[in-house]
């Protein structure tokens, strides 16, 4: 068919762009959701959505950390978004071997903790994923699991008859992820393996993707077999996991993690909110978007991030 | 040489557990337990596989492998011959039953038994929150064989009962405990601790004293231990690094001198 002979509906379509600009960002997320956060301890953590639900006061979120939750939880359990957290940590390592608003939160019984291992929450992962009611695990079988969390529950296997730990389905309703890159149609890549993102894509209803680097769908065709995830939206996102760290492009940020953890420690420790509301209004109330954000922070500071 | 510091005992100790060929599966922020499985990896196991946070390796042809504290640090990558995501890691553990593996505590009770949700008797309002179990629950479920590794022994880590156990050890005791639960894995060897070693009485699976540290007395494990301890007639003194093992920890495993600090 010659080009004169294209049809006008053919000639006319495009097909749909998933950009989706940071204004935009309220139209995923509401009160009371079940939101799921990828990356992993101290690594890619989706924080201009974190920030975003934080400067709108969402509240009441089930937020399904990732499976080494990092303080992209804490920030919401301290600025008072949670209502229960599903996940086996949260807390940033050597940096804070716990996270101190989800401690001082949790031993004072202001937020729920759905306790379970990192086997346990893959699998009720898994069972999402694949629409099933839940998944069985070992892993529990003979602890204080199905006690702690009466949603985990001993069961009888039909085929062998062993005694073994049902999880039940975890399906946020949007998982928040940051990764490398992906083209406008939402085929996203990862530098590294993209930790558990891929299983947080599977089981989520709605999956948006900040990006570092948006690039060409040619680009993504180079090498189709890297395509990890097809999100829902993409969202262009140039230092989007500041200040945690971002393979292939940026270290964490220690000094501004040490900032976060130390107002959360003042709170826990004498339950003065101060260091906390100002760390608020400086990083996340005053700046109006991701651009005033990284403003803030500083650009010296941002370049000086390189992993090598 | 300086005379080896106590957490290079406990990483020689560590080290001579484990054979060639086997696989080890460290955390990250674990440095006494990273160098073990190094120096048994250097010193004895050329066909061994490590892996240190998410990096599986094999160095036996690589100088020295940085040290680094977190779990994500992409440039670990740099020493990887693999590096598979979180959830595969966990979930597949078929390919991890012949693996060795260190599982920390809040609380250990007389069966090897582990807590790390939190201190306290509602889990609701714990009066100490604690990390979680992280992997722990399921990785000791299926795994060849994990010691416990501790940094602290005291009566608040040996304790009758755990407030609430995490990672099952010997259950409620006997040698049948860990089939009748249908865990398949192998369960707790070693308790490693900075004052002793411990293991298991092969009847009972009560714990027993194994050896004491240089310096540390049989009678002040006993004193820091919240339960009654089995104590042979004869405990002999933790083996210390030959100099052949000294020379690996310092010039290839650890240079920085994290275990002598």
């Amino acid at each position: 068919m010659s080009r004169a002979e294209t049809s006008r509906s053919e000639a006319e379509a495009e097909r749909r762009s998933l950009l989706v600009e940071e204004a935009t960002l309220s139209t995923w997320l509401r009160d009371g959701m079940c939101v799921a956060l990828g990356g992993l301890a101290t690594a890619c953590h989706a924080m201009i959505g974190v920030r975003h639900i934080v400067r709108r006061g969402l509240r009441d979120l089930t937020v399904v950390g990732s499976a080494v939750g990092g303080l992209d939880v804490d920030l919401l359990i301290g600025a008072g978004c949670v209502r229960k957290v599903i996940c086996p940590y949260v807390g940033a390592e050597a940096l804070a071997s716990i996270g101190p608003f989800y401690r001082a939160a949790a031993e004072r019984g202001e937020i729920e903790v759905w306790e379970c291992d990192e086997g346990q929450y893959y699998a009720g992962l898994q069972a999402a994923g694949q629409m099933l009611p839940f998944m069985p695990t070992r892993g529990g079988v003979g602890t204080s699991y199905p006690e702690v969390n009466p949603d985990l529950k001993l069961f009888t296997d039909p085929i062998r008859g062993e005694t073994l730990v049902a999880v039940p389905a975890i399906a946020p309703d949007v998982a928040l992820l940051h990764a490398a890159q992906a083209d406008a149609y939402g085929n996203v890549q990862f530098v590294g393996t993209g930790y558990a993102d891929r299983l947080l894509w599977r089981a989520a209803d709605r999956t948006l993707v900040q990006v570092e680097k948006v690039v060409s769908n040619e680009e993504i065709r180079r090498a189709p077999e890297r395509t990890a995830l097809l999100a829902h939206g993409v969202l262009r996102a140039p230092f989007g996991a500041h200040p945690f760290s971002s393979p292939g492009f940026y270290l964490e940020d220690r000094g501004h993690i040490g900032e976060l953890v130390e107002a959360g420690r003042a709170f826990a420790r004498t339950g003065d909110r101060g260091p906390f509301e100002r760390y608020l209004d400086r990083y996340v109330h005053g700046p109006a978007d991701h651009v005033e954000y990284l403003e803030a922070v500083g650009l010296r500071r941002l370049l000086a991030l390189g992993e090598y | 040489m300086d005379a080896p510091s106590i957490k290079e005992l406990m990483a020689t100790f560590i080290a001579r557990d484990i054979t060639d060929g086997e696989e080890v599966f460290v955390g990250t922020n674990l440095p006494v337990i990273r160098a073990g499985a190094l120096l048994a990896h250097l010193h004895h196991g050329p066909s061994m596989r490590v892996m240190v946070a998410h990096t599986r390796t094999n160095l036996y042809h690589t100088p020295v492998m940085e040290y680094f504290e977190l779990l994500t640090d992409w440039r670990g990558a740099r020493w990887a011959e693999a590096y598979f995501n979180d959830n595969e890691i966990v979930m597949y553990q078929k390919s991890r039953r012949d693996s060795v593996f260190f599982v920390g505590a809040l609380q250990i009770d007389r069966f090897g038994n582990s807590n790390l949700i939190g201190l306290g008797r509602d889990q609701r309002r714990l009066t100490l929150r604690g990390p979680g179990a992280i992997a722990t629950t399921t990785n000791a479920s299926y795994v060849r064989r994990f010691h416990l590794f501790v940094n602290e022994h005291s009566p608040r880590v040996f304790v009758p009962r755990c407030d609430f156990v995490s990672t099952v050890g010997w259950g409620e005791g006997g040698a049948d405990a860990r089939r009748r639960l249908g865990l398949p894995g192998g369960g707790p060897r070693y308790c490693i601790t900075p004052l002793a070693v411990l293991d298991f009485e092969e009847t009972s699976k009560r714990l027993r004293l194994r050896s004491v540290h240089p310096g540390v007395t049989v009678d002040e494990v006993k004193a820091r231990t919240g339960f009654e301890l089995l104590v042979p007639d004869r405990v002999p003194i933790t083996g210390s690094p030959d100099a052949d093992e000294l020379d690996i920890l310092r010039r290839r495993v650890d240079p920085q001198g994290l275990l002598r600090r």
